[in-house]
């Protein structure tokens, strides 16, 4: 595409370095962050500056950690739409178990790993053995979450939003690990952003470099093929469900941590988020194709837009429009560069 | 002669109304091209899946190596050593090359892909198929479709098949990366390796070919023949010959002396069919008997104006019809039974009712709604004239045997009353036994005034069924009159003629 000279024979063609990027799923989402973030950093004056730095890349953070294992999942051609709800929910779970029960706190956060874990088994169970498309049946998950979140909260501690997080004994211990901060360069840096790259390298890791990682491909880009050739689709599937509500439990205790108090509504609506990052990251909702770090380029690009909005004195309720023709470019784009990349052929 | 390598004896596989395998023997030795023959829905896709261990048979058994075998999912038959190569070729594009070949048995430590291993293995493999020039990590959505060929049969070589199926493998190649395919089989079979080739291309069958299985109607009707001696109107007869001979109802009624109500006048499409003429009196069967890819579909599917006609008239009841449009057809009386009524025809999740009154809803539509009592009894009395078996207009389609499906596709056209009939392929995935009944059926249509249009590639159906034939070879009608003063080896020896007369004879028999 992008090399200047014509090979006479394109199964021997050495393809150059710039073509070679340009194939790579994430590029448009690289470029994209490039260009939102010069645009805030000359047309703003706090955007690019040590303090909005911190703020932008902290939204960024947990919507990535999100993004990019809901970006595994839709490689292996599944969605999970009880994701957003799932970080409400294992924040809920350890704020009831300890300020209401007075379970130890790390208890309840293994507690409420091995709840998120289960649900994220159950998604992965029922779309594997009714056949129903995961997108029905993570939406009835997701209903029935939040149904939980607010009114089984609500009977427990008679109200919908968890205090008196920081009185609990060693609330200090686990804050270390998901509400801390850092100083690098003057700008003060959450916790969550080393979760947030940590994660995005192992999943990176995961798809390019394991035997899972081909899996997942096969699973969601060929089914039927990758049952015949052997490959665990049923365990492949299950653990991809299993992952989104890891994730979810690792942004659920971000959360907790860093605000010290949750509420029953906390996740909802960030479902869709999340898979706008992942596509705007060059993922295909058809599934099979995709990457991690293209995922967490596009929640680079939501915290920033986030952020950017109010800095420019804006409306921040432009946000859902701006997202909006952030999703249909990047999928118009996706659409144009792989048709061009199949006429190259 | 060596042993057998793989033996199929005596497979049978049902399916609910229909039995796809009816007793199919397969022998193949090692170190040969072994072709499988036959017509559209002989069975071959469905032999294909129990020698991929996708479908289990469900009487028959299979001898492997000189071992019982029993493939219980697709793993276990890749296990014992047959690779199958479907003609969509089932690779995940998002993957390298290196990667699809190795998918399933990873070359892998705790989990951890050794790329450098696995790539040298793949490069390995693709040069011994003669094609170095394939890069491993080269992704594999961006290799033509004769790449992606190598590519799953280096995949079949990784997993030590002994037996490699390959299901029309050059439909999706041209003809110059047909040679190149044919030269890497050639080299496995110099290794040692059987091969089961698919194909309906007489002209590949002999080039590439040892022995060859014929199948029809789900069966083995010859086996090991020689693929390059045997001659074609040999292998056509057993492809399209009937072996149970079916009752065909004849004109009990001389025809009524009236004015053609179906005249096609010079019809052409470019590339498909040049110059076709024919008229249908009310009451009158005519026949359009071909071989595939004749241009028999192209020709009902451009009267019904399901394809747009580059040429010539079709004319029903003395108005001409607009070129290209279905609506006008159907409106003038033009009813099409289509070959595919699975894809084509029929809502398979509806009930019976439903697929029949389809074509009819305006009659039962006030101010946009339906009215569904009406609608229901008009479609149940039509189902009733065709005899839909069991009687019960709320049953889904899909658990109708193919015979019942396509009488219910015949009464959709009834209750539309219709004038004109186009049949294509009748009796295609009806029962051997079940056919009669359609026959009857299209015959008593036709005594009751409708003109009816039959196509088949099955020489013998055309010719019973209908009062007068046109016999159609590449695009062209080389032969047309009384079904009664031609017999099926005529017909055969016009097709054959006109194939060798145009010098570019494809050979395609199926």
């Amino acid at each position: 595409m992008a090399t200047a000279t014509a090979p006479p024979d394109e199964r021997v063609a050495t393809t150059g370095p710039v073509a070679r990027l340009l194939k790579r799923p994430e590029i448009g989402a690289l470029i994209a962050a490039l260009v939102v973030f010069l645009f805030f950093a000359l047309t703003t004056e706090t955007f690019a500056t040590p303090a909005g730095a911190s703020t932008w890349l902290q939204t960024s953070s947990t919507i990535g950690i999100m993004a990019v294992a809901v970006a595994l999942l839709m490689i292996g051609g599944e969605f999970d739409l009880s994701a957003g709800v799932m970080t409400g929910f294992t924040g809920l779970t350890v704020g009831v178990l300890t300020t209401h029960w007075g379970l130890n706190i790390w208890v309840a956060i293994v507690v409420a790993l091995a709840l998120a874990l289960a649900v994220g088994a159950l998604n992965g169970f029922m779309v594997m053995k009714t056949g129903l498309p995961s997108f029905i049946v993570t939406l009835g998950t997701f209903f029935v979450l939040q149904g939980i979140d607010l009114a089984l909260v609500k009977l427990i501690i008679g109200q919908v939003a968890i205090q008196g997080m920081s009185n609990v004994p060693y609330y200090d211990q686990p804050k270390k690990l998901f509400g801390s901060t850092f100083e690098v360069g003057g700008a003060t840096i959450h916790v969550s952003v080393i979760w947030w790259i940590a994660v995005t390298i192992i999943a990176s890791w995961i798809l390019m470099r394991t035997r899972a990682g081909n899996w997942i491909f096969a699973v969601g880009g060929a089914q039927g093929a990758s049952r015949q050739v052997g490959v665990p689709v049923f365990r492949t599937k299950i653990g991809l469900f299993m992952t989104t509500a890891f994730a979810g439990w690792i942004v659920g205790m971000l959360v907790l941590f860093r605000t010290s108090t949750v509420q029953s509504n906390t996740g909802i609506g960030q479902e869709f988020i999340y898979i706008i990052c992942a596509v705007v990251g060059g993922c295909l909702l058809t599934g099979g194709y995709g990457s991690a770090v293209g995922a967490a380029l596009g929640a680079l690009i939501y915290g920033m837009v986030n952020q950017g909005i109010p800095y420019s004195g804006w409306d921040s309720n432009w946000l859902k429009a701006v997202l909006g023709v952030m999703l249909l470019g990047a999928c118009l784009i996706n659409n144009w560069v792989r048709k061009r990349a199949e006429n190259a052929r | 002669m060596p042993a057998p390598l793989l033996q199929l004896t005596g497979i049978v596989k049902e399916f609910p109304g229909v039995r796809a395998l009816d007793g199919v023997d397969l022998v193949v030795r090692a170190g040969e091209v072994h072709c499988l023959l036959g017509q559209n829905g002989a069975g071959k896709s469905t032999l294909i899946k129990v020698l991929a261990g996708a479908y289990q048979p469900d009487e028959g058994e299979i001898v492997m190596d000189g071992e019982h075998a029993h493939f219980a999912d697709p793993q276990a038959a890749l296990a014992a050593g047959i690779a199958t190569i479907y003609q969509e070729l089932d690779l995940v594009d998002g993957l390298s090359v290196a990667d699809n070949i190795f998918l399933g048995h990873e070359r892998s430590r705790f989990g951890f892909s050794r790329v450098s291993d696995s790539n040298r293995a793949a490069r390995e493999l693709l040069v011994s198929l003669g094609h170095p020039e394939i890069r491993p990590s080269r992704e594999t959505g961006s290799l033509s479709a004769a790449g992606k060929q190598i590519v799953s049969m280096a995949r079949a070589l990784s997993r030590q098949a002994q037996v490699i199926v390959m299901d029309e493998p050059s439909a999706v190649l041209d003809p110059d990366e047909v040679g190149g395919l044919f030269r890497v089989i050639e080299d496995l079979r110099a290794s040692g390796k059987a091969i089961v080739y698919i194909s309906h291309r007489l002209e590949e069958i002999r080039r590439i070919g040892d022995r060859l299985t014929v199948l029809k109607d789900g069966r083995t009707v010859a086996a090991d023949l020689p693929a390059r001696e045997t001659p074609t109107s040999e292998l056509i007869a057993l492809m399209t010959g009937r072996e149970v001979s079916a009752e065909y109802p004849r004109r009990t009624t001389p025809l009524p002396d009236a004015e053609p109500l179906l005249v096609v006048d010079g019809l052409g499409r470019t590339d498909e069919f040049e110059d076709v003429s024919f008229s249908v009196r009310p009451g009158e069967i005519v026949g359009l008997a071909g071989l595939v890819g004749a241009g028999r579909s192209e020709i009902v599917e451009t009267v019904y104006g399901a394809r747009r006609a580059d040429r010539g008239t079709v004319t029903v009841d003395g108005r001409t019809l607009r070129r290209g449009s279905v609506d006008a057809a159907v409106a003038a009386g033009l009813g099409l039974c289509p070959e595919e009524r699975k894809s084509q025809g029929l809502v398979l999740d509806e009930a019976v009712y439903r697929n029949i009154s389809l074509a009819s809803l305006p009659r039962f539509s006030r101010f946009g709604a339906t009215r569904d009592s009406a609608e229901r009894s008009a479609a149940h009395e039509a189902s009733r004239t065709v005899d839909v078996r069991p009687d019960d207009p709320d049953r889904v389609v899909r658990t109708l045997s193919g015979g019942n499906q396509q009488k219910v596709v015949l009464a959709r056209w009834l209750l539309r009353s219709c004038r004109v009939l186009l049949l294509d392929e009748p009796t295609r995935g009806v029962d051997v036994g079940a056919r009669s009944e359609i026959y009857t059926l299209i015959r008593t249509l036709a005594d009751e005034g409708l003109a009816v249009v039959v196509v088949s590639s099955d020489i013998d159906e055309v010719l019973g069924l209908s009062d007068r034939v046109l016999v159609v070879a590449d695009g062209r009608v080389v032969h047309s009159g009384p079904s009664a003063e031609i017999d099926a080896h005529n017909v055969l020896d016009r097709i054959l003629a006109s194939n060798e007369s145009s010098h570019e004879s494809e050979g395609d028999a199926a």
